[in-house]
């Protein structure tokens, strides 16, 4: 008994180290070659090369001429930052007085704002382009950070409906016998509370920001000469990929600020998913 | 009753700022999430090149039509289903099998799930990339396969091999993600449930089957939906991956809506293409959640 216990779990632990690895090769050769020439690469891509590593091609493709990355951090950052700060400014409001009035209305707004969860936004993202053509912010940041804000409301606000729903409703009426406002009882009582979500939220709008490759290429477009981390990995590997002295170095490039603010946060990142699913 | 009491004294001054306070999100939600919906459908019924001096022409059903009778767009969609259902499967049995895996709190399973979950956060696009460097005709597997002397495989260059590689790659990005969903179900089973199995002499099948599944009831309807969905709308690993090639055979719909339709300035097309996977979200979306209602009225039965 004790010894087929104890083969079941050397079967697990050789299977799962078998799947990390899966997981893991495809990283592991994104990184060793980045640093190896176009033949080295062909003729043994798995050998780490530590004697023949250089830094060049890595170097040629932060000067990319075609997509400059620092500016693509620049931008991507600040859409991540903007879309998450109107998001919430919006969504804080709004779903603390959904939360506070039980009424018909109320809730049906809320169903109207939980529907948008099941579009899938890129697929309308031709419609979008007209919209923001007559309002005259196609092609703009300002058009492309609303269009993401928009697809980050349904879900930001249905989280954060969830959390002040439990808050106490004491506290507000606390407040309101001392003559605070909605507005004030939001800010001073009710924000402070609401720490831990909006964390999760960040966290999870701003992966889905950065990552998002469909609206900024529809919206900003070539055009625009405006390149977000995504679309200019994509300008600049497109044409390219089989060069593979552009195509690992570029790819590095891109993911290494995520990847290492993964592992910096990686627990914070994970448990808010989970808390985020389960609230959805 | 309270409430009516409490918020009498602040009457209008309260209305205006509750009205306030909900309107920007309106405005902005409604501006670009349901106004372009509403534009889509109706784009989806007229002739349409997209320029600002043309007016819309109303087709009918033309549009509908076209797309269904077309080959080349009627397999557009068959690859979109097969994606999605194939891929939500896939995510799903590989993301509760593993789950289950890794249930237990310790150094060499934390390590497992953050390997299986990293993929999520970069990009399908990037992702599509580096897989097309691994799996493609010069990639990394191919060179090692010349190198051993075997053939190299088409993976992503036979029609036959590339749909399968292409869900091969989207099921390795994303797993990592329901993963966490379950790991996070799997919390919420009842201790004492499984306890009580294990006293009643039941082994570890009968136990998933009669506790554990019925417990999960729930994280499995969203994580169905939520995979589903996001496998409804693959895009950016077609991109990057291979293209919608070869010969059409990864192209999905999402792909055929911004990489054709729309570079054509077939509006109308696209947007009825648009609408056709609004609908295909909407219907997986409702078939799982009455599907699963009985499921969840056990398990709240149980818990």
């Amino acid at each position: 008994m004790k010894k087929t216990l104890t083969s079941a779990a050397t079967v697990r632990v050789a299977f799962i180290s078998l799947v990390s690895l899966g997981m893991l090769v495809p990283m592991y050769l994104l990184v060793v070659n980045a640093f190896k020439s176009q033949q080295e690469i062909l003729a043994n891509p798995f050998s780490p090369g530590f004697g023949s590593a250089t830094f060049q091609y890595l170097a040629d493709a932060w000067n990319n001429p075609d997509f400059s990355i620092l500016k693509g951090y620049g931008v991507t950052i600040a859409l991540v930052l903007c879309v998450n700060a109107l998001a919430m400014a919006v969504c804080a409001p709004a779903a603390y007085v959904l939360a506070r009035t039980p009424k018909l209305l109320s809730r049906l707004l809320l169903f109207f704002f939980i529907a948008g969860m099941f579009i899938p936004t890129q697929v309308i993202l031709v419609p979008v382009i007209f919209v923001l053509r007559t309002i005259g912010l196609m092609g703009t940041m300002p058009g492309l950070i609303l269009f993401m804000t928009a697809t980050t409301i349904p879900f930001t606000l249905f989280v954060f409906f969830g959390y002040i729903r439990v808050l106490p409703r004491s506290l507000d009426e606390a407040a309101a016998i001392d003559g605070a406002g909605r507005y004030y009882t939001l800010w001073r009582i009710i924000l402070p509370l609401m720490r831990p979500i909006i964390a999760t939220v960040f966290i999870l709008n701003s992966l889905s920001v950065w990552n998002d490759f469909a609206s900024p290429q529809m919206i900003l477009g070539p055009g625009s000469g405006v390149y977000t981390v995504t679309t200019g990995v994509y300008a600049a590997v497109g044409q390219y990929s089989t060069d593979y002295t552009k195509v690992f170095p570029t790819l590095l490039l891109a993911v290494i600020p995520i990847l290492v603010i993964f592992i910096v946060m990686q627990r914070h990142i994970m448990s808010g998913l989970a808390a985020g699913a389960v609230k959805g | 009753m309270e409430r009516t009491a409490a918020s009498k004294p602040r009457g209008w001054r309260d209305l205006g700022a509750r009205v306030s306070m909900v309107v920007p999100a309106v405005l902005i939600y409604a501006a670009l999430l349901v106004v372009p919906v509403i534009y889509a459908f109706y784009y989806s019924f007229t002739e349409y090149n997209g320029f600002p001096h043309r007016v819309p022409e109303f087709v009918g059903l033309d549009n509908y039509r076209s797309i269904f009778e077309s080959d080349d767009m009627t397999g557009t969609m068959v690859v979109t289903a097969v994606v999605a259902v194939v891929g939500a499967v896939a995510v799903n049995l590989a993301a509760l099998g593993l789950a289950l895996l890794l249930q237990r709190t310790n150094r060499f399973n934390t390590f497992g799930r953050v390997v299986m979950f990293y993929p999520h956060v970069l990009s399908a696009l990037v992702v599509g990339f580096l897989w097309q460097a691994i799996l493609g005709p010069q990639g990394v597997v191919n060179t090692m396969l010349e190198k051993v002397g075997t053939d190299s495989l088409p993976f992503l260059s036979d029609p036959d091999w590339a749909l399968w590689s292409m869900i091969l790659v989207i099921v390795w990005s994303l797993f990592g993600v329901q993963l966490i969903l379950y790991l996070a179900g799997l919390q919420a089973v009842p201790a004492d449930l499984l306890e009580a199995a294990r006293i009643d002499g039941a082994n570890r099948w009968q136990t998933f089957r009669a506790v554990t599944w019925p417990s999960l009831a729930s994280t499995v309807t969203v994580a169905v939906i939520t995979s589903g969905i996001s496998l409804l709308k693959t895009y950016d690993v077609v991109v990057s991956l291979t293209g919608g090639g070869p010969a059409g055979s990864t192209k999905t719909l999402a792909y055929s809506i911004l990489a054709v339709s729309f570079p054509q300035r077939d509006i109308g097309v696209a947007s009825a293409q648009a609408v056709l996977l609004i609908v295909a979200a909407a219907v997986l979306a409702i078939t799982v959640l009455v599907l699963r209602r009985r499921a969840e009225d056990d398990a709240e039965s149980i818990g």
